[in-house]
């Protein structure tokens, strides 16, 4: 299948489409769930679909070294070109690292500011122009909506799309009234898109709870995380 | 002291650039009492450390040549090799740790797990070669040895335990407390000569009983004894240490010592975890092939009495000649023993025999297996197997990375030629990553090498070891070329000159090869290339590979089909077929969208966090990927791929961005294309030196 085609046939353009052209540039999305239900699966899925669009990503994580998130991106890669008979297999994925970097933070102390110096960095002084950031693995409980603020004042000034990952404890699963989990309560004024990731028994359900200035979200994305292949798909 | 096989240690001591291996060399040679005085690495006594006996490497306070030594420690006998961190100097540590039975990584307190810990760690898995950490300079600020253990165990995926913790760091570092033994261990006296064992502070009983529980839970696994002692509460010191030395030995557990070498702390409880926990010479499990019996591994026995078996694995030429390591694997090598180099088929009576202490050495009369010795005036090649009676084996050589930089040199006068040319015999000798040849096109000396350091320092050793007046061009990078798509060949060699003439066509397909370097197929059916031409045809396809069309490098990563052909029953013959073959190559080379490649460097950059918006900028400017970066405290790692062609002075660039305060490690990753713009660049320069060439002649 050639580059275009795929695009095209992506699930992610039904994610656009239901959310009104997507999380948009100097916007914030969030993907709220337990811990291991497959955040990091979907942020690489999606930061893969811009790499394949020719698009720059800064994936910031907060691991304890990068070769595991590398090791992500090659496994969504692989499953992607093997899934779709992708062609020019080496020229895509040497494209694709090429326009990828993953930036690594302790998460302790002054980190918000860290990684906003980092990501300016890379951005001005390496001449990296970013399309969109992935900030996977930010402790929310440990965070405040000033800090947050900062991520998103940072998307405006560099006019490029945010999604984050949000761990919601099990023991912390509360939602309010609209469905916003309580832990992205104090948040939810810089999040344009949340959606919350349900497991259920063959395969997990994604939930999208605020559709920019829509609380409840009307429609449902009908998208799944497919637990063979780890990939965001169409609900059958 | 008498021989006995099970108290012999051979270590290498190995780690990244500035961990302080060095350092903590001289203080095992100084608590061994092999020297009376500590002297610093780059120290202002204007000395050096006794393992850098080169001028060089004092001038410049890096190892640039591994160095062997012996020591005693608690009547065990220590061969300790101490190998240089720069990755250019990397084959002195393939080939130490090709011949030593244990290794002590060395890591910075401070800097942790750095980039080239992770080469050196992957060299010591290569060669299966257990291991003990220590976590030198736990005196400096930032010093946090807990942080670099959970590093070894996350990026290089050792079981790494603890078998101590630090009393106080950075400028309170007194100790440490040995979690065996649940001692406090302090190291008095003005050297740290004197071990003075008390009771744990008790502002660390808790975490010392902590650690210790940790410590027994992870290697009670691999004693059952000290599992049921464990579980009744009475696991001994001895128990403790046999299943210690057992995880390791299995290369399954790296216990992890802690100090500071500069401040003399922890050394020598270092020194006692060598002895306890790495092998003994008999403790390997080591194999020679037999070439008379289709290169069988033959097990070698570690006793006196058997033939001997002896390595040479690294060769200097001195002033009193050849200088040749051996490290002997089986039997007992004496003055006057007959020995044969299995490569060479010659046989040759031992002479001198030494035992070598950096550059002194002493003249022994025999020594066993086991051990790391040296001999004089031996004429052989580094990685060749020495046998005794008759015995055909040979040992597996140690792996030797293809240089990827070169660099014109030529001499001012005659004599400066005559001794550059003894310079480059014997610097080609000893070091296998170097090269030298001359290029017959533009009859210019090239030297190849691993990084710009590296021939800087064989360009230094020139001048002032061989008084060579030179000049040296610039740096040039070892470009490959390869075909990016298949294609057909079908040619046609004929001559009719007079007297008999040349006949042999052949056909077949030129085609990207992603398993190695060159693939020859036969595919001929029905005789119409006799057998007896097709590895004329092999032979002339290979001709084709040592210099491309398109700038005149080595063609790589071609496989080569031929599956028809015709010959003339008397016309044909070996040159005709090689001739046909290489007019075929190259017909179908043109056809196969050749390509350029060009050495990508792994590069790491360790700065300031500060700063790290001019490095990330002068990656980017340099055609440079960025891989990832990593926060690190103040510092921030930037890990990046960049072409080796535009790194060249990128230590002053380096410098002037950060104020002096980044450094940066860089070794060879893999090939990869040339972008198009710099590949026309490059066939335009080609195109001009070879019209500038034609002038002069």
């Amino acid at each position: 299948m050639l580059r275009n085609e795929l695009i095209k046939k992506s699930p992610l353009r039904i994610l656009e489409k239901s959310t009104h052209d997507g999380v948009g540039a100097g916007n914030i999305g969030v993907l709220a769930a337990r811990k291991g239900v497959g955040k990091t699966a979907c942020l690489v899925h999606i930061a893969t679909d811009q790499l394949l669009q020719k698009k720059h990503v800064i994936h910031v994580s907060f691991a304890s070294d990068t070769s595991h998130i590398v090791a992500w991106y090659e496994d969504i890669f692989k499953e992607i070109a093997q899934r779709y008979k992708l062609d020019n297999y080496d020229e895509l994925h040497d494209e694709s690292t090429r326009n990828r970097v993953i930036m690594n933070f302790k998460q302790y102390g002054d980190t918000v500011s860290k990684v906003q110096n980092g990501i300016r960095a890379l951005v001005k002084d390496g001449h990296f122009s970013a399309d969109m950031i992935i900030v996977d693995g930010f402790d929310f409980s440990k965070s405040s909506p000033e800090e947050f603020q900062v991520f998103k004042n940072l998307a405006e000034e560099l006019n490029i799309e945010v999604w984050f990952s949000a761990t919601v404890r099990r023991d912390d699963n509360k939602t309010d009234e609209n469905g916003i989990p309580l832990i992205l309560k104090s948040f939810q004024d810089n999040i344009a898109i949340l959606i919350q990731m349900e497991p259920h028994d063959t395969h997990v359900h994604l939930h999208l709870i605020k559709d920019h200035d829509i609380i409840p979200a009307k429609d449902d994305l009908h998208l799944k995380l497919d637990p063979q292949t780890l990939l965001i798909a169409e609900e059958g | 002291m008498a021989y006995n096989i099970k108290k012999m240690r051979n270590i290498g001591i190995s780690a990244h650039i500035d961990s302080g291996k060095t350092t903590l060399t001289e203080r095992i040679l100084f608590y061994s009492n092999k020297i009376h005085a500590i002297h610093e690495v780059k120290g202002k006594d204007g000395v050096g450390a006794t393992m850098d006996s080169m001028e060089l490497e004092r001038e410049r306070g890096i190892t640039i040549a591994s160095a062997a030594t012996n020591v005693s420690w608690r009547e065990h006998p220590i061969n300790v090799i101490d190998t240089p961190g720069h990755v250019d100097f990397t084959i002195e540590v393939e080939r130490a740790l090709r011949v030593l039975d244990g290794a002590v990584l060395v890591l910075c307190s401070v800097g942790g797990v750095q980039s080239q810990s992770i080469t050196v760690d992957r060299q010591l898995k290569r060669y299966n070669v257990p291991r003990l950490a220590f976590i030198n300079k736990s005196d400096r600020s930032g010093a946090n040895p807990y942080r670099v253990t959970q590093q070894l165990r996350d990026k290089l995926g050792h079981n790494a335990v603890l078998m101590q913790i630090p009393i106080g760091l950075e400028d309170k570092h007194e100790g440490v407390v040995d979690l065996i033994t649940m001692k406090a261990v302090y190291f008095d006296g003005p050297s740290g000569e004197i071990i003075r064992e008390d009771e744990i502070p008790e502002h660390l009983i808790d975490e010392a009983n902590e650690k210790h529980e940790e410590l027994l839970d992870a290697v009670s696994l691999y004693s059952d004894e000290l599992a049921e002692s464990y579980l009744e509460g009475n696991a001994t010191v001895e128990q403790i240490r046999d299943a210690v030395r057992k995880g390791t030995l299995s290369l399954d557990l790296t216990p992890v010592f802690i100090g500071s070498a500069y401040k003399n702390k922890g050394i020598q409880l270092l020194l006692d975890g060598v002895v306890n926990y790495l092998p003994s010479p008999d403790e390997i499990d080591t194999k020679a092939l037999d070439m008379s019996n289709n290169e069988e591994p033959v097990q070698l026995y570690p006793v006196e009495d058997k033939p001997a078996v002896a390595l040479a694995f690294k060769l200097e030429d001195g002033q009193y000649g050849q200088l040749t390591y051996i490290r002997i694997y089986q039997g007992t090598v004496k003055k006057g023993l007959e020995l044969t180099n299995t490569r060479s088929g010659k046989r040759f009576k031992v002479g001198r025999l030494i035992r070598m202490h950096s550059n002194s050495m002493e003249d022994i009369d025999e020594a066993n297996a086991g051990d790391i010795v040296a001999l004089f005036g031996i004429d052989c090649a580094s990685g060749d197997t020495f046998t005794e009676k008759g015995l055909n084996l040979t040992m597996t050589t140690m792996y030797v990375p293809e240089p990827v930089i070169s660099l014109a040199i030529s001499p001012k006068d005659k004599k400066s030629a005559d001794n550059m040319s003894k310079a480059l015999n014997r610097f080609g000798k000893e070091d296998p990553t170097f090269r030298s040849y001359v290029d017959l096109e533009s009859n210019e000396t090239i030297i190849k090498g691993m990084g710009e350091l590296h021939l800087d320092v064989y360009i230094e050793r020139m001048k002032r070891e061989y008084k060579v007046d030179i000049e040296t061009g610039m740096p040039q990078v070892a470009y490959r070329e390869t075909v990016g798509t298949s294609a057909r060949f079908d040619y046609t060699h004929k001559k009719q000159s007079g007297g008999s003439g040349q006949y042999g066509r052949v056909a077949g397909t030129l085609e990207p090869n992603t398993e190695g370097d060159y693939e020859f197929v036969d595919q001929i059916k029905g005789g119409v290339i006799p057998s007896e031409f097709i590895s004329s045809c092999d032979k002339g396809f290979k001709s084709c590979l040592a210099k491309g069309k398109i700038i005149g490098f080595p063609v790589v990563g071609v496989k080569v089909t031929i599956d028809d052909g015709a010959f003339h029953a008397v016309d044909s013959s070996d040159v005709a077929f090689q001739l046909a073959a290489i007019g075929g190559f190259w017909q179908a080379f043109e056809k196969a969208k050749p390509e350029i490649l060009e050495p990508i460097m792994k590069v790491t950059v360790e700065t300031p966090s500060e700063f790290q918006g001019n490095v990330l900028g002068s990656i980017n400017q340099r055609r440079g990927i960025i891989i990832a970066t990593n926060e690190e405290g103040a510092f921030t790692i930037v890990e990046a791929e960049v072409p080796l062609s535009e790194m060249f002075g990128y230590s002053t660039v380096l410098r002037s961005l950060t104020q002096g305060k980044a450094e940066f490690t860089m070794e060879f990753l893999k090939y990869s294309k040339v972008p198009t713009n710099i590949s026309e660049q490059l066939k335009k320069e080609h195109l001009e030196e070879k019209k500038s060439e034609s002038k002069k002649k």
